[in-house]
């Protein structure tokens, strides 16, 4: 569950006085549930991912985090090149406190990825679609409440692409997903409820349907 | 957060060792060339013993008491910057990035002076310091400060982006005004009190000082002024650091 009360972000201006990019903000996420945010480009879509997934403060308010969430799928930063796939992998095991059962965890993500042998060489060796493999494998191979996704439709080839989006479909039910997308079949295919954002203000909506028209009305 | 500590010690160490060709032998080459170099200078050319103590052991200490401050310095002010891909797992805070940085820092110090000290010590110089807790202290007061600087400079580059050039910068004249490579008892008395001002100065000589209890040092050298200012500067550090961290995070 994931309770935000009178959230507020504001970023300082060069001129004048701060932009506030969400402004008392109330909803609950309930567990399991997978919802969408939408709104235009500046709406505040990736600030109150970031927020929820911990990256920011907030300026005012609260956002109270009761299971366990996810960095944003597929995300693309912290690799450190000169390291093997395996490596940086293990990394991510050890800071989320897994070193025991690291073993599984990185077989799992090893298959995920399906890049061979390449999860032993250093990273600077793969091509783009290798790194995002890499990238998406890692963020699946724990078991999270909660999975945040920020655009994270295009990953790697074709087989790929479907074999993740069949991954994460197979989440839908089990654990909760917040997405940002600007595809209107993604969050159809994937969340249930939406959060529209406008002008400051999250409204929620039971269907993401309802959400998406209400944003196309504007 | 010790879990935490530990992933990111093993990856730094893991980088610093072994992150390109023989990156580890270079950590070690690299203050060994240097002190190579100041040693046939100086026995060759000047003089065989400094105060009392056998020149190549005079100028390790001096040397690896500096480096100590200047790598930890450094590495830890650049913690910030080069991990800022990590502050996305929020497990990750940079907090964490520059006290392991330090810490490994540290960690190699200590690794490449034993080399070195097994090196002369098979070379066949007098290798015991008379009163070890003496260098021991004054040495970990040089990383202390080395701690204290680095967390000033990678807050204060967070606000002010030039910070860590000019520290750069203002790294080659601390060197010379420090008394790595010349012993205090060669700057004029009338000078001398201008140098005391530099805390780096006073762990040098009392690292020295340690060393052989027959060593001319400087009078006023006051280890206590060293660790004051490390503890100054790690105090100013982490209010820097309570500034921005929130911006930080957010970046």
């Amino acid at each position: 569950m994931i309770v935000a009360e009178d959230l507020g972000k504001k970023y300082p201006t060069r001129s004048g006085p701060p932009h506030w990019v969400l402004r008392d903000v109330n909803f609950t996420i309930p567990s399991k549930l997978s919802v969408g945010i939408i709104g235009r480009n500046g709406a505040g879509k990736s600030t109150l991912l970031r927020m929820i997934g911990g990256n920011e403060k907030p300026s005012t308010g609260s956002l109270r985090r009761l299971s366990r969430v996810s960095w944003p799928v597929g995300f693309g930063g912290g690799l450190l090149s000169s390291l093997t796939g395996r490596q940086n992998a293990k990394f991510l095991c050890r800071i989320q406190g897994r070193e025991s059962d690291s073993d599984e965890i990185l077989r799992k993500m090893q298959e995920f990825a399906d890049i061979g042998s390449a999860f032993d060489e250093p990273v600077s060796s793969y091509s783009t679609g290798m790194k995002a493999r890499l990238q998406f494998a890692m963020s699946l191979g724990f078991e999270f409440d909660v999975y945040i996704s920020d655009e994270v439709t295009s990953v790697g080839d074709a087989a790929f692409q479907k074999k993740a989006l069949a991954h994460f479909k197979s989440l839908v039910g089990k654990a909760g997903l917040i997405m940002v997308s600007h595809s209107e079949s993604t969050l159809k295919d994937f969340c249930e409820a939406g959060i529209w954002l406008n002008e400051g203000k999250a409204h929620w909506y039971d269907k993401i349907d309802d959400a998406i028209a209400a944003y196309k009305a504007t | 957060m010790l879990s935490v500590w530990k992933a990111l010690l093993l990856r730094e160490a893991t980088f610093r060792l072994f992150g390109t060709r023989a990156a580890w032998a270079w950590l070690i080459i690299e203050p060994l060339a240097h002190f190579a170099f100041l040693t046939f200078l100086f026995t060759v050319i000047r003089q065989r013993s400094v105060g009392g103590i056998e020149t190549p052991i005079w100028l390790i200490i001096g040397l690896f008491g500096f480096f100590t401050f200047r790598r930890t310095a450094n590495q830890m002010g650049g913690a910030i910057d080069s991990n800022r891909g990590l502050f996305t797992y929020r497990q990750v805070l940079p907090f964490d990035a520059i006290i392991v940085r330090g810490f490994l820092e540290g960690l190699i110090m200590v690794f490449a002076l034993g080399v070195v000290i097994l090196i002369m010590a098979l070379a066949g110089y007098d290798v015991m310091p008379d009163r070890p807790l003496v260098t021991i202290s004054a040495l970990f007061g040089l990383w202390l400060f080395g701690c204290g600087l680095g967390l000033v400079i990678a807050t204060l580059a967070e606000m002010v982006p030039e910070t860590r050039e000019i520290f750069r910068m203002l790294m080659m004249p601390l060197y010379f005004v420090s008394g790595v490579i010349f012993p205090a008892s060669a700057i004029p008395v009338q000078y001398r009190h201008y140098f005391l001002w530099n805390p780096l100065f006073h762990g040098l000589e009392e690292a020295r000082s340690g060393f052989a209890v027959y060593y001319h040092a400087t009078p006023n050298i006051s280890i206590s002024y060293l660790y004051l200012c490390a503890l100054c500067t790690i105090g100013f550090g982490l209010l820097l650091y309570r500034r921005t961290s929130v911006a930080i995070a957010s970046a």
